[in-house]
Order: C-alpha cells, then structure tokens, then sequence
C-alpha cells in the first residue's frame, strides 16, 4: 500500500504550500497582536490564544519573500514543532490535501524565490505546484538567535 | 520429661508423633485414634500435655479440646493440622489452644511448641 | 507487593533519616559525651535498615547494618565516639546518600561497599571484641506506622490515664506455614496485656493472608519486656521488638520515631521529640496537585481581571460589589496557595553543615558555620533550584574567602573562621546571606586578572568603583581561583551563579571589605507565577513592570528632564538618576502625539542603582499571572514574560534590571 500523507493548503502570494497535518494545531483568524520589541522583523509579536501566549511570525518575511498585507482571508497558521506553538501568518488556509509519497519530490534548487532549506520538497497536482515547508528548519530556534544577534 | 498424651486417627502419625516426643525425653502415656477417645483418656491419664489433630472421625479434635477445656481449664492442647486449616486452627485457639503444629511434623517445630506449652 | 508503590516514601523517609544522622553526628561530634545523641542516630540508621531491607535494597541495608553495630557499642558504653569513628560514619553517610541517590534516579542503588564495612567492623571489633548486643532493635524493623486522628485521639486519652505505647515489629519464622494463625496468637498474646490500637497490615490482611511481618501499637501498662516475653511464648516468631511509640504528626516526617524502650536516655527526649508529638493535623499532598490548582487559580486571576474591567464598564453596584468581594476573596486563595507551596529553606540548608565540615578538613581551613533562619519559606520551584548556587558560593567562600589559620594569625584574627549564612523574608522577598570574615575582595588581584582575562580594559577599570569592582567576579570569562584546586576547580565561575539566581527572578550583590570579609546576598522573589503590577502604556502598547522593582511613580514637567554628558537625568530625592525612555529602548515610532508637559516616569531600582523610566502614561495597579514567552522567543532584551489581561490583550512583563545602567 502506497503511503499517502495530509498537507493542509495554504497560499502565500499566490502559490500554495502544504505543511504536514500533524504539524498543524489550529488555524485561528487574526486577532490583535501585542508587538515584542528588538527581536527580529519577520518576528510580529505575541497572541492570546484561548489563555496561552504564542508567538506569531510573518512567513513572507522569514522564507525572505517580502511582507504579508493582511486581509480578510489572512489566518494564523498554528503550528507545533518540538512541543513549541508557533503562529504563522498566511495569506489564506483552507484545504486538506491527501498525498502520495511518490508525488513529493526532492526541492529545486530555489523556488518561488524561496530558498531549498526551507523545503522538505514540491508535489506536482493537476496543473499546480505545492511547495511543502520544512517547518523544522523555518523555526529553528538557534537560527532565529542567530538572526537575532545579526540585528542587535 | 512430660507425660503426653497423642490424639491421632492415622496410626503412621500416633507413631511418628511418638518416636520424635519419646527422643525429646518425654514420655507418651497414651494414644487416642478419635476425639472421643481423647477426651474419655484425658480425664483418666491426666497428662500434662496432649497433642491433638483436627480432623478426625467421631469427634474432630476442636470439639475434643473444647470438652477437655470443660473438664480442665488448665489442659494444654497442642493442635496438629494440615495446610489450609487456618479457620480451625483460630477457632481451636480461640477456644484455648496453647500451640499448634502443622504436618509434615519437624523435630524442632514440636521442640518448640512442647518447651514453650509446657 | 510491588515495591514500586513505596518507592517516593522509602526515599522520602531515607532522605529525612540521612538528613537526621548528619545533624546528629555533628552535634555528637561536639558532645561525643551525649549518648542521646548516639540513640537517635542509632534509631535512624535502623529504620535506614529496615526500610532497605524491605525494599531490596541489600547494600544500603548491610552498611546501615554495620553502622548500627557500632553505633549501638557506643550506646553500651563499650566503645568511645573518637574522630576516627564520627569520619567513618559520615563516609558510610555519603555512601548511603549516593546509593539513595541512585535510587531516586531509577537505579538499583547498588554500591561496593566492602570496605566501608570493614573499617566499620575494625572500629567495632578492634576496641573491644566481646560481644555486647543489644538485644532491643538488633533485628530489622518494619516501616513505621501512621496512626489516624481516631487513633490518636485513643493514644492521647490513653496516655493521660497512665497507659504507654509501644510499637512492636513482629517478625515470624521464615518455615511457618499458618501464618495467619500465628499472627492471630501473637494478636492474642499482647491483647493480654492491653489494646492493640493499629496493626500494620490491617486485622483483616492478617487474617486473609500469607503475612511474615507485621507491626502493632499497643496501650498497655505492662512492662514492654513482659509484652515482648508473651509474644516471644508463642512458636514461630523469629523477632518481636518493641519500642516506645512516638506520634510523629510533622508534615515532612510522617514516619514515627523509633525509641529504644529500653534505654533510659530516651525517655527523657530533648524538645524537638515532644515538639514533634504535639498534634498538628497534616496530609500528604502530591506536588502535582498543587501544581494544577496553581494552574487553576492563574486562569481564575485572568478572568477576575476581565471581571473587573467588565465591571467597571456596566457600572452595576451590585455587580460591582460582588467583583471586589470575590477579587479579595481570591487573593485570600492566592495566598493559601502560595503558602501550600512554600517550603522551609532548611531542606537545602541543612547538607551543608557537613559539606562545611568536608571542605574545611580537605582545604585545611578552621571555621565555624552558624545558619540563621532555616525556618524561612520559600516557593518550592525556587528552592529546587537554589541549592547548586548556594552551594557554589559556600565553596568560592571556603576556598578564596576564609583564610588558613596561621593567615589569619598574622593579620590578627581569630583562627577559627566565621561564615553565617542567614535567610529572612522582607516584602515580597526572600533574602539569603552568605557573610565570611574572611580576607574579603582584593581590589588590584581581581583588577588585574579581569584585565588579564579581557573582561574589560585599564582604562574603563580605573573608572570603577570597589562595590563595582566586587562586581566584576561574577562577570562570565573570569575566575578568582589562581590555582585551579579540587573545590571550586570545577569548571564553573561565579557568572553561572549569578545568571541562575537571576533566571529565578532573583538577584545577586556583593559587599565586601578587603581583610575583613564579603557577603554575598541573594534576593529572591517569594513566588514565580504572580506578580503584582504596575500597568503602563507605550505607543499603544501595555507593559507590565513588577511592583518589587518599583521605588516610586513620578509626574515630572518636560523641563525637569535636564541633559548631562548626552543622558538625560532627573534629580530624584537630591540624587541625579538617568532616564531612559521606554519609546527610545523599544524603538517604537513616535507617531502618536501625547502631552509633551507632563512626563510620567517610573523608577526602578536594581542593587542601588536607580533609573527613571520614561512612559506614556500609567495605567494602574494589576496582579498579572506570568506567562513565558516560549522557547521561540527566549532571552528577549527587557521582556521577562508576558500575561493576559482582562480583556485578552496580551501586555508584556518588563524586566528593568536590564533597563538599569
């Protein structure tokens, strides 16, 4: 039996991503975000979800393809990696894809502009590309002290 | 050296129970094959101890020390019982029981509870 | 039975044992005359024993063993407590410490303890070889009993119409075949001397089963000897031992105190034995527990917030009313809480009279260490985590600060060093002294070694002041010690205690004279997860600064803020103090317009240092629940945590020791 694995689907300029089901807690609408000074720029603050405090990141900014202008079908990506909850913001999420592990394949080089270590790798559907995200690595914590320090 | 009586319905156990009594330097006066017996030669020997087993026909050795018991308080009776009599065996002590020993006999185990009876 | 269930109490009471032979060999190595003394000692290493050898634990139960046996010469008087005998017992104590140790880490608990045990035998043996047991309390005893508030309540009545209490453990033969039958004769034979108000197991489990041991409380007024000569009339019983019962109603030591009947010296216990049988009703709770309710009761103290900001919306006076009743009432609760958690300093205390006592010997050093306020509490997370520091700055105290001897000769001191360490509350805080006489921070020496080690340069050290100076021993990438020795030689300077104490919410200084001696002084907050507030507002934004930090709340006029040297500067109370501006360090945009005449400003303070804090305006007092930020986010500048208000938004917990230059 051929492996399959969920993605939830979501778009960033116009080109969709997929991360992992199982990485994913919840997708929240936007709320008020309580910005944390001196950290990093991609870092926008900190939310109030149901009672916990999560730090929301913008994921333009952190895969380097520019800012998110937010908008009615923007939503907070959560997602936990390491027992660690993290926001992302995303230009829209609604869909579940189910796919097969022989449609994934090893990331080009760069794609959509953005570069190859933030990618576990792309799946071909119909006529589209989903980018799949390595949200391991975009949430590396040490990588983020990194780009922390580069700042101060 | 005491004078005991043996209450036994198995001949092979009176026998066993006499040989090892009889090195410990005491003196077997009589042996009993039921309850009843017991009791009838416990009033007529007097000894200063008997060693009496539970299960037996006629009259079970509880209800031979409860009538030795009747007769004379004093009577030490040391019960001789089989593995899973715990409930007789409380039930003979309630009723005055000084010791029991349980089968197989040890020479030592019957050492002891005739030196700490007597 | 599965001994996995008494594991945490076997370690509990194995530790408070421990802890107890450690105090009292050191009182006995004082009053080496004071046989009530051995008789504790003694009374804890035999529950030692018993307790490990129930558990399987047969090298801690062969040591205590041995150490017994020694112990119990001493009791007869047929051998003398000599240095020799007090260094192999605290030996055989570390011994049993590490195999607890690797108990509570999940290990077998198993050591080589062969030769421990043989220099414990050529003490026992080498004095005086005749035989001299004791027979009381020579076989292994069973875990101690509790006795419920009935029971003593009937022990207590007992007691005042002359009846004593004695515990009995009651070991069968290991052949006995009936045993319930011969639990129910030993039953019967010490019911004629009197009431038998508990058994250990239940009546019933004796009856039931298969038990070999067993123990008992008794009221009688018979002799214990004749009890235990009734119980010894019945066949099959290996041991009966019989020991005064001592209620023991104490939280930390639910276990009962084992007395020697028969010794004399234990009737006529000091304070802390009868201290410890006055009646104070406690319970075990699991830590968890209070954990979550912890947990709880900050959700509670979010909604309370919200409550009171609705409240003060609807303006409803019977809502109003009820809000601030339950606002008081669960601040009650907060302290209640607070308070179950606390526990007093003494369990970290109390290891280190002896840790003194080893450091002293190996550095060859002369000193006396007095402990003052171990009755102090403290949140239990906080105590979990102080003990490495402190005992860090207890070694750096031993090692750099107290002198040998003969230096303390020649400069004139007496050559028996002082260190006292000291924990008191004060507000909302905990402080921990640790204060030496010894020869105290030589300026030049940690001048030049911070140069040496780059930690700064000639030119910024000449700008310094001594207490900055002191300082600089707790900087990261410096180290006192000019030869690395076995004590402080541990890879780890000051700096690490220093950055623990203060990811504790706590702070670290030093005062110190060069000759005379330094103190090292600890603050720490009383709790971690609730602070009270001061709420202010920054571009927008609400931030939370900790009433402990705050010395008090200014309005000042735009032109009270002066400039000196590039930094502005307040006169506060005669003193210049610099302001920073909340806006300038957060690099907030100026774009809201406020009230350029009026400057709200906090001041804070960390040590003795004040700093004004520019903000936009202040909001109000709020008791807020601290919430980390998260991994994601770890050692942002200035932000501690963040907390939830009323109405959801998320405001951010400053922390203005970073703001204090």
């Amino acid at each position: 039996m051929e492996e399959v694995r969920k993605f939830i689907v979501f778009t960033l300029k116009n080109q969709s991503y997929g991360v992992d089901v199982r990485q994913v807690h919840s997708i929240e609408r936007l709320q008020k975000v309580t910005e944390v000074p001196r950290t990093a720029s991609f870092i926008k603050g900190v939310i109030n979800l149901r009672g916990t405090t999560i730090p929301v990141i913008d994921l333009r900014e952190r895969l380097w393809i520019g800012e998110t202008e937010t908008t009615d079908e923007s939503r907070f990506l959560i997602v936990e990696i390491n027992e660690m909850q993290v926001g992302l913001l995303v230009d829209g999420a609604n869909e579940v894809l189910d796919i097969g592990a022989e449609a994934i394949e090893p990331p080009p080089g760069m794609i959509a502009g953005v570069d190859a270590q933030y990618l576990e790798g792309v799946a071909k559907l119909r006529e589209e590309l989903l980018i799949l995200l390595d949200l391991e690595h975009i949430l590396d914590v040490n990588e983020v002290q990194e780009v922390k320090q580069a700042i101060n | 050296m005491a004078r005991i009586l043996v209450t036994d319905d198995a001949a092979f156990m009176r026998m066993q129970l006499k040989d090892i009594v009889t090195k410990l330097g005491h003196e077997v006066v009589g042996e009993a094959e039921n309850g009843q017996v017991s009791v009838e030669m416990y009033q007529e020997l007097k000894p200063d101890l008997v060693t009496m087993d539970i299960t037996m026909p006629e009259m079970n050795g509880v209800d031979a020390l409860k009538e030795i018991k009747k007769v004379d308080p004093d009577a030490k009776v040391i019960m001789c019982s089989a593995m899973g009599q715990q409930g007789m065996v409380v039930e003979a002590i309630q009723a005055g029981a000084k010791d029991f020993i349980v089968k197989p006999f040890t020479a030592d185990r019957i050492n002891e509870a005739l030196s700490k009876a007597l | 039975m599965d001994t996995n269930d008494y594991i945490e109490i076997f370690l509990d009471e194995s530790n408070e044992h421990l802890q107890a032979v450690n105090d009292q060999l050191l009182k006995l190595e004082k009053q080496s005359d004071d046989l009530s003394i051995v008789d504790e000692i003694f009374r804890s290493a035999h529950t030692l024993k018993g307790m490990a050898a129930t558990m399987g634990y047969e090298d801690i139960a062969s040591l205590t063993h041995n150490m017994e046996n020694v112990l119990d010469k001493i009791r007869n008087s047929s051998l003398h407590v000599t240095t020799e005998v007090i260094d192999v017992t605290f030996t055989a104590v570390e011994a049993l410490e590490e195999m607890v140790e690797s108990i509570a880490g999940g290990n077998t608990g198993k050591k080589d303890v062969t030769d421990l045990i043989a220099r414990l035998e050529a003490i026992e043996n080498g004095k005086q070889p005749e035989e001299s047991k004791e027979p009381v309390a020579a076989k292994e005893a069973l875990e101690s009993l509790d006795l419920d508030e009935y029971q003593l309540t009937v022990l207590d009545q007992a007691k005042e119409q002359g009846f004593e209490a004695y515990q009995m453990e009651v070991v069968l033969d290991e052949g006995c075949i009936l045993k319930a039958a011969r639990a129910y004769m030993v039953v019967e034979a010490v019911e004629q001397h009197g009431e038998i108000i508990k058994t250990s197991p239940t009546v019933e489990e004796l009856e039931a089963g298969e038990v070999d041991r067993f123990s008992l409380i008794v009221l009688t007024k018979s002799p214990a000897a004749d009890v235990k000569q009734s119980v010894h009339k019945v066949s099959e019983v290996e041991s009966a031992d019989i020991s005064l019962y001592v209620a023991v109603k104490e939280e930390a030591a639910p276990a009962t105190e084992e007395i020697a009947a028969t010794t004399e010296e234990a009737q006529t216990e000091q304070k802390e034995e009868t201290q410890k049988a006055v009646t104070s009703k406690t319970i075990r709770v699991n830590l968890e527990r209070i954990d979550d309710l912890m947990n709880l009761f900050e959700e509670v103290v979010i909604d309370r917030s919200r409550l009171e900001d609705l409240a003060s919306e609807i303006k409803n006076d019977a809502l109003q009313e009820t809000v601030e009743h339950m606002s008081r009432v669960s601040e009650d609760m907060q302290s209640l809480i607070l308070t179950m958690r606390m526990v007093p300093v003494e369990q970290v205390f109390n290891r280190f009279p002896r840790m003194v006592r080893g450091l002293a010997k190996d550095l060859n050093k002369n000193l006396d260490l007095d402990i003052i306020g171990a009755e102090t509490e403290l949140d239990r997370t906080v105590i979990d985590e102080i003990g490495d520091p402190l005992v860090h700055l207890i070694r750096n105290s031993i090692d750099h600060g107290i002198e040998s001897p003969e230096e303390r000769k020649k400069a004139g001191k007496a050559e028996k060093g002082s260190l006292t360490l000291r924990a008191f509350h004060s507000g909302n805080h905990v402080f921990i002294e640790m204060e030496d006489d010894g020869a105290g921070i030589n300026r030049e020496k940690v001048a030049a070694k911070a140069i040496q080690n780059g930690v700064l340069t000639e030119a910024q050290l000449e700008k310094l002041s001594d207490q900055e100076v002191n300082e600089l021993i707790l900087a990261s990438g410096f180290s006192t010690a000019e030869t690395v020795s076995d004590i402080s030689g541990r890879g780890v300077g000051l700096d690490v205690v220093k950055s623990k104490i203060e990811s504790l919410g706590g702070k670290l200084s030093i005062e110190s004279t060069q000759g005379k001696g330094s103190k090292f002084s600890i603050q720490l907050p009383l709790t971690l997860s609730i602070l009270s507030t001061l709420l202010v507002d920054v571009s927008e934004e609400i931030y939370a600064i900790p009433l402990s930090s705050i010395i008090e709340t200014l309005m000042l006029e735009e032109k009270e803020i002066m400039d000196a040297h590039g930094q502005r500067v307040i006169d506060f109370r005669g003193n210049i103090i610099p302001v920073v501006s909340l806006r300038k360090v957060f690099d907030v945009e100026e774009s809201t317009t406020k009230d350029s005449s009026i400057q709200p400003i906090v001041v804070v303070k960390k040590g003795n240092k004040l700093t004004g804090i520019l903000v936009d305006s202040f909001i109000g007092q709020k008791e807020v629940v601290l919430k980390s930020l998260g991994a994601y986010l770890k050692d942002v500048f200035a932000i501690s945590g963040a907390t939830i208000l009323g109405d959801g938004r998320v405001a951010l917990i400053l922390d203005p020791n970073a703001l204090v230059k």
